[in-house]
Parts: structure tokens; C-alpha cells; sequence
């Protein structure tokens, strides 16, 4: 047997940072599938500016639909590393391996979950320098505030949430991919993410706020940078406190269902099984 | 202490459907190979992924080294390794080191020490000047040989191997039986083993338990096992040309060109006698009467065959 101090006297730290470590790992192995999105999300973005402005970049729409666009792209790649992640160790075997461990299961999962946030940055990065250059070159200018950040965290918190909540069920599940879809796409029809909530119905917009992670992030992030809101008057959505619980209260949602269907995958022996 | 202790082991996978484990109960001694064999369904991949915490039992208990899967379940895991049935057990998409490494960490290892440990292991199985290269380039045997070093890694004391030499050939099998039988044998680990190749079994494992229907119907040391069957006298007896014979119960005639097998158990010999007798009134020729020395098959083939023990 191993003697004590080889074993690491930090669980949290040691499982949390195994796991960003090796999700770092596999987003460099991926490298090409990485440089592949980093190239088509922001030529999507110019399309669609392109086309709202009937075949023009104009300066009005670059902003905003780089907003939305950076959001719903963070949303897609952070719940899809995960969730392929998760669904790609159950069907090869190894996630039953990476279960027996004597270190919090908690702190792999925020491991996983970190490395998805961290792996969903390069795309996220392309869209936002692609959208500054393009209001750049057209003589406008960037508008930028530390403020934004608040709402910027909330969207990776309230993702993570969800991302959870898919994780777990896949545990049980298994084949839920085109749910997993359906929701991106969802959000990105109902997000705010192309569409401002403004925009929608009413009771639309409403549901927007309370059920999907980017929305009051996407929203608030548009208020300050279009309008020069501050935080504590946003004069759009239901205010900063909403942007504070509406991620809580997801990633809270995640913590629970992902830990009760873990439970169950446990009792029907679904965690190694496709 | 017992290195493995299973008491009273049941598992339904629905409220009222059929027992996977039906109230098993079974120790292994520290430092031995335990064959834990039994037909396909029998429940030893539920055994094995109970004992593992991969799955909640109905009841009973399931411990490692004394300690409760269920209610310690981060001392069990220190204790232990697994490789699984039927499953990658590493990453092939990362090399040998990078998943020694990962895999020594999450059992909660410093980088230093599971790197240190990694290297050895490397080392021992022969892959150390391949360590860069990712698991999924390697042959069938060599990812199994980095998939057990994976559940080494943390020096477990108790090793959970189901099938480990499924889908392996000759010589990998032989590399997989070598190590396991210098695990046991120089290192003191546990080992318990499930394979339907009996004759890994019966070369490597101290002591054999067969479940059928998720009961065990023996639990015995290897050699003890053989020799009560072969108490239960088995004969053959190889007859010129393709005879008709009445045959005692237990007995079975398969019939040649050139002659006639006949073979079954005779626990009384005048069974046996009378058979003689009658091959002899028939006129024909009795080439050969031989005792067949059972093997480790024909005794899990009987047990298998017989309802498990209420």
C-alpha cells in the first residue's frame, strides 16, 4: 500500500483539478473541431447581421446580435462538451471508472463543469473579436463596462445548471441528444439571444426570464452596453436581483436533479449501461 | 479480516421482479485469487458493481477490507481497483501516462506519487518507451494490460477483475494470467476474478464460488472442488462398433462408425458392473474402461445444471 503522504490531503482541490486538467487536455486534442467552430460561429454571426440588415453590416445590429450570439454560443458549447463529455464516457465504459474514487463526486462534476466553461471560451472569444473588428472597421466604436461581467457570470452559472440537469439524465436516460438539441435551439428562438425579449410576447418574454440560464444575462449584458444601464437600474427585465437568483436557482435545480437521477442510475444500474 | 465480505447480498433491479443476487454471501481471504464464476445473468457483474458502489443493493452488505461500500464508500474505493466487463476502463483518446496519471489522481493521489507509481507500472507491463502514445493505438492486450495498471495505480490492496481476459488471444491472455498470479503471489493483493475461461481459473484462483440464479451453489478452494467430483465416479467406456445398448440413468451413448462412447457417473460400482456384463452379452468388444478425471468445466457445467440450493 501506498503511504499517507502520497495521498493528496486536499480531495476538493486534487478531483477538481484533475478533471479541468484533463478537460484542458481533451479541448488541445480537439484542437482542429475547436479552430472549426472558432471559424463558422462567426461567419454564421456576419450572415445573420448581414441578412436582418438586408444585405448590409450595420453598425446598430452588429453589437446586439454579437451580444446574443456570444451568449447562445456559450450556452451550446458549454452544455454540449458536457453533455457529449458525459453521454461519450457511458457509452466507452470509463465513466463507471471514474466513479470509483475516494474523493468528493461533487468536485469532479465542478470539474467537468469548469473545463466545458473554460473549453466554450475560444468560440465565444472568435464571435466577440470578430464583432469588435467588424464595428471597428465600419468607424463605430466598442462600447465596453466592467458592469457586464455581473451578467456574463450569471449566464455560465445558470448554463452549468442546466447542463446538470441534462447530465443527469442522460445517467438514466441515455438517449436524449435531440432533447439536448431541441433546448439549444429553443433558447436561441426564445433566449434573446437574436430576438430581444422586448420583442416577444409578453407571457413569452416572461417565461424567457424565468426558465432559460442566458436570457436575463443576455438582456441586462444589452442594457448596459447599448444603453449605458447600470446595474442597479437596468430599466430592462426584472433587475439585478433576478440576474443574481435566476443562475442560483438553476445551478441549485442542477445540483439536485443531476444528484437524484445519479441515485437512480445507481439503483437500476444505468451508469454503465447505453 | 477478510479482504471481501458479501453477507446477505440481494438485488432487485425492479420492486418485484426476479433477484439478480438472491441473499449471496461469500468472504475472500486477503492475498488470494477468488474465481467467482457462474452462466451469463448468474449475477456476477451485479456482485461486482455492488462491491464497487456502482450499484445500491437491496440489501445485505458488501464490504472491502472491513469497511461497508454503502456507508464508508470513500475508504472502499481507496482500498480498491476494478477493471470492468466489457468496457474501455481508460481514456483511449489519452496516452498510458496521461491516464495512469489522471486515474491516480482521482483516487487521490499527489501528481508526484501517481506519476512515481505510474512509471513502475509502465514499466512492469513493458509499455514505458510507449507511454506518449494514445491507449486506442495499442493492440487489444496491451489496452487491457494499461486498463489493470489503471486500477493498480493507487496500490489498492483488493482487485476487482470481471472477464479480464475476454476478447484476448494466446499470448495475451498468458501475459494477463502471468501478472495477475505475481500480483497475488509477490504483492499480497486480493484478487477476485470472473471469466468463463475455466482453465484461467483453475490454473490461477485458490478458491472457486459458483452462483446460478444469483445463489451461490459452491464455494470452495479449487482443488477441494475437483476432487469432490471426483469422488463422483465418471467413467468412459469405448465399445467396438455402433452398439444398442439399455443404458444405466446417468449414462450416454454416442455412437461412431467404429465404435461406441459410452460415458455417465456410476456412484455405486456395480453399476458399472452390470454395464460390463451387458456390453459383454451383446458380444461386442470392450476397447477401453477409463475414470475421466473431471474438469474445473464439467464440475461448473454439473453445479449449473443443478437447482441452487434453497
Amino acid at each position: 500500500m501506498l503511504s499517507v503522504p502520497a495521498l493528496a490531503s486536499t480531495g476538493w482541490g486534487n478531483a477538481f483539478g484533475n478533471e479541468v486538467a484533463k478537460g484542458l487536455r481533451d479541448l488541445r486534442s480537439g484542437w482542429r473541431a475547436v479552430l472549426a467552430e472558432m471559424i463558422t460561429f462567426p461567419v454564421f454571426y456576419l450572415l445573420i447581421v448581414m441578412f436582418m440588415g438586408r444585405g448590409q453590416l450595420l453598425g446598430e445590429l452588429l453589437v446586439p446580435v454579437m451580444i446574443g450570439l456570444a451568449g447562445l454560443a456559450f450556452l451550446h458549447e458549454q452544455v454540449n462538451r458536457v453533455f457529449w463529455g458525459y453521454l461519450g464516457d457511458l457509452q466507452s465504459g470509463v465513466l463507471e471508472q471514474t466513479y470509483l474514487t475516494p474523493l468528493p463526486s461533487a468536485a469532479v462534476v465542478l470539474g467537468r463543469q469548469i473545463a466545458a466553461v473554460l473549453g466554450a471560451l475560444p468560440v465565444v472569444g472568435a464571435i466577440l473579436a470578430t464583432g469588435c473588428t467588424a464595428v471597428l472597421a465600419g468607424g463605430g466604436e466598442v462600447p465596453f463596462a466592467w458592469s457586464v461581467l455581473v451578467p456574463a457570470a450569471a449566464i455560465a452559472v445558470g448554463t452549468c445548471g442546466l447542463a446538470l440537469v441534462l447530465c443527469g439524465l442522460t445517467l438514466v436516460f441515455k438517449r436524449i441528444e435531440s432533447i439536448t438539441q431541441a433546448s439549444v435551439a429553443l433558447y436561441a428562438i426564445a433566449g434573446g439571444t437574436l430576438v430581444p425579449l422586448a420583442e416577444l410576447p409578453d407571457w413569452a418574454a416572461a417565461l424567457s426570464r424565468a426558465l432559460i440560464p442566458v436570457a436575463p444575462g443576455i438582456e441586462a449584458a444589452q442594457a448596459i452596453l447599448l444603453d449605458g444601464a447600470t446595474l442597479t437600474d437596468l430599466g430592462a427585465g426584472w433587475g439585478l436581483g433576478w440576474i443574481l437568483l435566476q443562475p442560483l436557482l438553476l445551478g441549485a435545480l442542477g445540483v439536485v436533479v443531476f444528484h437524484r437521477l445519479e441515485r437512480v442510475a445507481k439503483s437500476r444500474g444505468t451508469l454503465g449501461r447505453y | 479480516m477478510s479482504a471481501i465480505t458479501v453477507t446477505d447480498l440481494t438485488k432487485r433491479y425492479a420492486p418485484n421482479g426476479p433477484a439478480a443476487v438472491d441473499g449471496l454471501s461469500l468472504t475472500v481471504e486477503p492475498g488470494s485469487i477468488f474465481g467467482f464464476l457462474g452462466p451469463n445473468g448468474a449475477g456476477k457483474t451485479t456482485t461486482i458493481k455492488i462491491l464497487t458502489g456502482l450499484l445500491s443493493a437491496t440489501s445485505g452488505t458488501a464490504r472491502i477490507d472491513g469497511l461497508d461500500v454503502a456507508r464508508d464508500r470513500a475508504g472502499a474505493m481507496s482500498r480498491l481497483g476494478a477493471v470492468l466487463e466489457g468496457s474501455r476502463n481508460v481514456y483511449w483518446t489519452l496516452s498510458a501516462w496521461q491516464n495512469l496519471v489522471y486515474f491516480g489522481r482521482l483516487k487521490g493521489l499527489r501528481r508526484a506519487a501517481a506519476g512515481a507509481r505510474a512509471e513502475r507500472l509502465l514499466t512492469e507491463i513493458g509499455l514505458w518507451d510507449r507511454r506518449g502514445e494514445q491507449v486506442g493505438t495499442f493492440s487489444r492486450g496491451m489496452q487491457q494490460q494499461v486498463a489493470i495498471a489503471a486500477a493498480l495505480i493507487a496500490d489498492p490492496a483488493v482487485l476487482l477483475l470481471d472477464e479480464p481476459t475476454l476478447g484476448l488471444d494466446v499470448a495475451a491472455t498468458r501475459a494477463v494470467k502471468d501478472r495477475l498470479r505475481a500480483l497475488a503471489r509477490d504483492e499480497g493483493k486480493t484478487i477476485l476474478l470472473t471469466t468463463h475461461q475455466l482453465d484461467v481459473v483453475e490454473e490461477l484462483c485458490d478458491r472457486v464460488a459458483v452462483i446460478n440464479r444469483g445463489r451461490a451453489v459452491a464455494d470452495l478452494p479449487t482443488r477441494e472442488l475437483l476432487a469432490q467430483s471426483r469422488s463422483r465416479d465418471h467413467y468412459e467406456l469405448r465399445i467396438d462398433g455402433d452398439a444398442d445398448l439399455l443404458l444405466p440413468d446417468g449414462f450416454t451413448a454416442e455412437r461412431g462408425e467404429d465404435e461406441t462412447v459410452v460415458s455417465g457417473r456410476a456412484d455405486d460400482p456395480e453399476t458399472l458392473y452390470r454395464l460390463i456384463d451387458a456390453i459383454r452379452a451383446q458380444g461386442r468388444r470392450l476397447h477401453s474402461v477409463d475414470q475421466v478425471r473431471p474438469s474445473l468445466e464439467t464440475v461448473f457445467l454439473t453445479l449449473v445444471a443443478e437447482p441452487a440450493h434453497a
